[in-house]
């Protein structure tokens, strides 16, 4: 190589190789040592630092000259060039994989020295040029690829370059902490990956052949064809190095647009050709499909992204026809029990807007329906058990539904809360079956049952009650149930009794059970009080035994006492209590329920079969009378013991027209009870039993006129309570107007039942006559309190 | 890996080396080190020795800075040399951290003294985040890297220099006078490497941007600048800009009769969310310090001692400062008084804590007024020729920074773990650093 050390030319200072800095001295060994020395700069002393040209003066100028005489100070303007040369030769050997020659420290050394020469830019423009260069090589390169080898080659060559990329940055590494620091140039790194941008993936030939690659690969991986993952993942990584947005603008939105019409034509054909619960396999399938690629080769932001795609397309496109759709939508599933599909059907239209909104609808609707259907079908209400126990099965079912397939959610249950509380109070029997249910199990359905699960029985009855708006409906009927159960002494369980109790006591407050505590205490009182009465009668102990329970006004359901003549032997016990009772306690008033109660007679039959025989009270009355005479006509039983007229037919019938339990005979033989009609004793009677019940022939179900009966006594229990209401209210208030009145009323009554309007508006009425209330002057909408 | 394996064999400039792998991995993979030792550079086994073309004395001094992280530098070495060959390392900010400790008020010791050209009587001195500091002086801003090297400094034309700034290592802001009749002036952000002016920041009014004098600067850790402006038609009060986008966000007026636009004093408070600005004697008759909210453009806090009964040593407010632990306003008189008021009542007056009586009696004929600063829980408060250091809940008195050299001391600034201190003769200031921890 030539070198030249030049003397400084005064009249070149304004050419652009007039500012450098350094001068050298000038000798000859000097010119030998600097051609010998090829690859390193010449070192030679003493480095003169200067000021910057430009800030010289013609008068300087003048001075310098003398120096120069003495000194000779000789400059290489090549200096610059020779270094960068050597450089960019490096940079070249780097990028052709044939850098082990190189040292490390002397292009180091090199670049430092440009830096603090005040070359930066120089070096930097240099670098810039000649990786350029390179890259602009190795697109031509990666283009002329063919088929399959294209993303390899790609991928070979980003990896090339990263690497080469790094080992110029570590050489130019001084430049990158200063003179780009202080400049606020781009950086080494950054910019290498910046020219690989523009100069290879924003490469027209380049650019929409790699992206179409790729989408082509996607497009064969969804159809079941298996591509090299590996590969996908590093050119997509290199996407991703390349910056988000050019991961974003060069494969991620062209992907997300791709996918998107992919699947738009796929679920367009499912939805042709599958069934729901196929369907939703799919796009189950599908969206886990796209979650695994993203995990395989994709940023982990795109997740989000391409799963909406999905949604969007498979799902919220065609939720209402996969929904409705015909022998396999929801209704379908719920029907079939088909918890699988249902569980995904949740977990798929949970991810878009207004999926699960869709599917409550759908299944709220479904349940009213049906649950109408259930309650209104005049077949299924004949018999209270069965239809409750209906209910139940129902709602364990939804329960199951919402508990495995729609993960317990919330909304659900409200939805389904809200369907049962909708179609329950359709039926107006509702409270009563539900208490006849109650009533069932206590009697007689809890026997072999363990007490858990008479809790849980008793449990799932309490959630009916819940739904039920008339409340206080059921707790007559309650009562009058509970009220039969206690005097019969049918009920099986007292644990169970009070448990149901404890329950309605929280659910519904203290005054709400507090009569039904009453008749346990009353219950439990009598037996004190019939020892106390056996205790002072000792003389008692022979002949018959009279069991009295003493029942509270007010406690139990009223009913009209009927009278009628007791048999001797009995009536004369009764006066006994009588007095006792009336003698232990003062101000009371007795009167014998006699319809309510029983009695066990011992009867000895013709061939002296011996029978003990358990009657209620009325029959009691009848059969005693056959101990005086054989055969009696109907007139002469009635006159006799005065029972009234239904209720000795009744009594009459179950004596003498139930098969194996006809104790007494009629003529003539007849299904029911003529006024005309004998009886006799039937000497005949046998029976497997030695004790034998005989039941009162009585429905189960309340007749018609008693359920006039009881509904008329809960409208009038209600009147006082919707007055309570009323005046509490207008207390606090002190004035308040018609329709916010009629508001408050009815959100205080509802844990017991819902007051109607032109009911209260009458209690209001009534209120005012009463000088509770007044209306306003002039507003007459307006009600006053009055103190 | 073996025992000899890790050993590595250096020529530089003539002189044998012999050290460890592992010790030249202390400098970190941004260094000439971390690179020379990368797999693409395959130094093959032959290259039993690597030779490097530099000064021996001074790489014998890294090398003990990688080996013990502890810098000594023999006195034959300048510094400068030094610092010249730990950037062709890449080891400057090894030899940054080696060089100080962490900052603790009672173990400074004076580390350096510059001497500035200027006869003295200095503006301002702020420490940069890098241990750097500038140093404004008329219409120049001298600017100083942590290696006190001076860089070129940034000169304003005539335009008075209030306020400095360091926004980071890289840039700093200054305000400035506005200048009669030529619209400039205002506030600008220069590079503290090159002294070019990078961003002009401006005021609007009404959509109209205006000219305007600033004051005093504050910076918050949400990117956002505090300056007390005066305005051209009166707009006076503090201005708010985005240290990111540059443009002007905020701008409280000031309401008439207190003075927010003369401020001598602004400071961020990031527990309350406010910011301190306090106006004193002699820019004004009287003194004035509120706290803004400038969510609701309100003045939650002031206090002001118009009104209050002087008292015969006349202790007027010099200087204050906010304290948000304990809830109260430090503030100090020409006398070097430290008084406190209460942040917690609207209103509260000085407390007093007369310690430094004697003082009184040996006052130089120039004197400079205190200034305070506060650091991690210590109190510094600058007078005459000394800086107090004050600690503990009742800031008793723990040390006194004094050096006989260049008059009293008219400003001093604590940043990057450093302690500068302007003085009023000659234009020097001093460079406190706390020595590195002890060896064990």
């Amino acid at each position: 190589m030539e070198q030249k050390i030049l003397v400084r030319d005064q009249e070149s200072s304004s050419s652009p190789s007039s500012s450098f800095f350094f001068f050298y001295l000038c000798s000859s060994t000097f010119k030998n040592l600097f051609t010998e020395a090829k690859n390193t700069i010449p070192n030679p002393n003493p480095i003169i630092p200067l000021s910057p040209v430009s800030k010289m003066s013609n008068q300087k100028k003048r001075n310098f000259q003398i120096e120069a005489f003495k000194h000779r100070v000789v400059v290489d303007p090549k200096y610059a060039d020779k270094t960068w040369q050597i450089l960019e030769r490096a940079i070249h050997q780097i990028y052709n994989q044939d850098a082990s020659g190189l040292s490390f420290e002397e292009l180091y050394r090199n670049a430092y020295n440009m830096v603090l020469h005040k070359f930066g830019e120089k070096l930097y423009s240099g670098f810039i040029a000649t990786m350029t260069a390179h890259l602009k090589e190795k697109s031509k390169l990666i283009e002329a690829a063919q088929g399959g080898s294209f993303l390899e080659e790609l991928n070979k060559k980003w990896n090339e370059h990263n690497k080469a990329l790094e080992m110029i940055r570590d050489i130019l590494m001084y430049m990158d902490r200063t003179y780009i620091e202080s400049t606020k140039k781009t950086h080494v790194h950054p910019m290498g990956l910046n020219l690989w941008r523009d100069n290879v993936v924003h490469f027209p030939k380049i650019h929409t052949r790699l992206l179409n690659t790729l989408l082509d690969l996607v497009q064969k991986e969804r159809t079941g064809e298996v591509i090299d993952r590996g590969l996908m993942r590093n050119v997509i990584k290199m996407f991703m190095d390349l910056g988000e947005s050019v991961y974003q603008e060069d494969f991620e939105k062209p992907f997300l647009e791709a996918s998107s019409e992919f699947y738009k034509v796929e679920s367009q054909e499912f939805i042709e050709s599958c069934d729901c619960g196929d369907y939703l396999k799919k796009a189950e399938k599908r969206l886990t499909e796209e979650i695994d690629r993203v995990a395989h080769y994709l940023d982990p932001k795109s997740e989000e992204k391409i799963t909406s795609v999905v949604e969007k397309e498979m799902i919220a496109n065609h939720m209402q026809r996969l929904v409705h759709m015909e022998n396999s939508g929801l209704v379908n599933m719920l029907l079939n029990d088909k918890y699988e599909d249902l569980g995904r059907m949740y977990n798929l239209f949970r991810r878009v807007t207004n999926g699960l909104l869709t599917v409550r609808d759908v299944m709220t609707s479904h349940l009213r329906e049906m649950g109408k259907q259930l309650v209104t079908d005049p077949e299924k209400s004949k018999d209270p058990v069965e239809y409750v126990q209906r209910l139940l099965d129902e709602r364990d079912k939804y329960d199951k539904v919402i508990n495995t397939a729609f993960g317990n959610d919330k909304t659900f249950q409200n939805a389904l809360n809200s369907s049962f509380e909708y179609f329950i109070n359709l039926n107006a029997r509702s409270p009563e079956f539900i208490s006849l249910f109650v009533d069932d199990k206590l009697r007689k359905g809890l026997k072999g049952i363990t007490d858990v699960d008479v809790e849980v029985i008793l449990d799932k009855v309490m959630m009916l009650f819940r739904y039920l708006q008339e409340k206080d409906v059921f707790e007559k009927y309650y009562k009058q149930h509970l009220a039969k159960r206690l005097l019969s002494g049918k009920t099986v369980s007292d644990d169970a009794e009070r448990s149901l109790i404890v329950k309605l006591k929280t659910e519904c407050g203290y005054q709400f059970t507090s009569k039904l505590e009453g008749m346990f205490t009353d219950m439990k009182t009598s037996e004190d009080t019939m020892r106390g009465f056996y205790g002072s009668h000792p003389e008692l102990s022979e002949g018959p035994t009279l069991i009295v329970q003493v029942l509270t006004t007010g406690s139990w359901p009223t009913q009209p006492a009927v009278p009628c003549n007791l048999p001797a032997e009995v009536s004369v016990l009764c006066e006994k209590f009588r007095s006792y009772y009336l003698g232990t306690h003062t101000g009371r008033r007795l009167s014998w329920q006699t319809n309510m109660g029983t009695a066990d007679i011992k009867a000895v039959f013709g061939k002296g079969q011996k029978h003990e025989l358990n009657v209620s009270t009325f029959q009691m009355c009848v059969l005693m009378l056959f101990n005086n005479s054989d055969r009696l006509s109907y007139k002469e039983i009635e006159q006799a013991t005065e029972i009234p007229a239904p209720d000795l037919k009744r009594c009459l019938q179950s004596l003498a027209c139930v098969k194996g339990k006809n104790v007494i005979k009629k003529e003539p033989m007849s299904k029911d009870i003529g006024e005309e009609d004998s009886f006799f004793v039937n000497d005949k009677f046998t029976s497997k039993f030695y004790k034998v019940k005989i039941g009162t022939v009585v429905a189960q179900k309340e007749t018609e006129p008693e359920k006039q009966e009881t509904r008329q006594r809960v409208e009038e229990d209600r009147k006082p309570q919707i007055e309570a209401a009323i005046v509490r209210i207008m207390k606090s208030r002190k004035i308040l107007d018609h329709n916010n009145i009629i508001a408050e009323v009815t959100k205080q009554l509802q844990p017991r039942f819902l007051a109607n309007p032109t009911e209260i508006k009458k209690r209001i009425e009534s209120l005012i006559e009463r000088d509770f209330l007044e209306r306003d002057s002039t507003d007459r909408k307006l009600y006053r309190y009055l103190a | 890996m073996g025992i000899s394996k890790d050993r590595i064999k250096f020529n530089v400039g003539g002189r044998l080396f012999e050290t460890t792998a592992t010790t030249l991995a202390n400098a970190g993979r941004d260094s000439f080190f971390g690179a020379l030792f990368d797999d693409e550079w395959n130094l093959s086994p032959q290259d039993s020795v690597i030779f490097v073309d530099r000064n021996s004395d001074c790489f014998a001094v890294l090398l003990d800075l990688l080996r013990t992280g502890d810098l000594n530098v023999p006195a034959n070495i300048p510094e400068r040399l030094l610092h010249r060959e730990a950037s062709f390392y890449g080891l400057l900010d090894h030899v940054r951290t080696a060089r100080w400790g962490p900052f603790d008020g009672n173990r400074l010791r004076l580390s350096d003294s510059v001497k500035g050209i200027a006869p003295g009587d200095g503006t301002a001195i702020r420490a940069g985040p890098d241990g750097g500091c500038c140093v404004a002086h008329g219409s120049v801003v001298h600017v100083f890297d942590w290696m006190l090297e001076e860089h070129s400094p940034i000169n304003l034309d005539y335009q008075r220099v209030n306020d400095v700034g360091w926004i980071d290592s890289e840039n700093i802001v200054l305000s400035a006078c506005e200048r009669l009749g030529r619209g400039d002036g205002g506030m600008g952000l220069f590079s503290s490497s090159s002294g070019d002016l990078r961003y002009k920041f401006q005021v609007c009014h009404e959509n109209q941007v205006k000219s305007y004098t600033a004051g005093a600067l504050s910076f918050s850790p949400d990117y956002e600048i505090f300056a007390s402006c005066k305005g051209r038609s009166n707009e006076y009060g503090i201005g708010v800009w985005d240290q990111i986008t540059g443009k002007q966000t905020d701008f409280f007026y000031e309401s008439p009769g207190w003075s927010l636009g003369d401020a001598d004093k602004l400071q961020w408070l990031n527990g309350k969310n406010c910011l301190l600005v306090a106006t004193l004697f002699p820019r004004k008759d009287n003194c004035y310090i509120s706290l803004l909210d400038f969510r609701d453009k309100n003045m939650v806090w002031s206090w002001s001692d118009i009104g209050s009964p002087m008292a015969i040593d006349e202790k007027r407010v010099r200087d204050a400062i906010a304290m948000e632990d304990s809830n109260s306003i430090c503030v100090v008189n020409e006398f070097e008084d430290l008084g406190f008021i209460d942040l917690r009542m609207y209103g509260g007056s000085v407390r007093w804590s007369s310690r430094s009586k004697l003082m009184k009696s040996k006052m130089p004929d120039e004197p400079c007024y205190p200034k305070l600063a506060l650091h991690e829980g210590q109190l510094f408060s600058s007078m005459n020729d000394s800086i107090s250091v004050f600690c503990g809940p009742d800031w008793v008195l723990t040390s006194r920074l004094r050096r006989s050299y260049g008059g009293s001391i008219c400003d001093f600034s604590i940043g990057g773990d450093r302690l500068f201190a302007l003085h009023s003769e000659e234009n020097v200031f001093d460079v406190w650093e706390t020595p590195p921890p002890p060896i064990i």
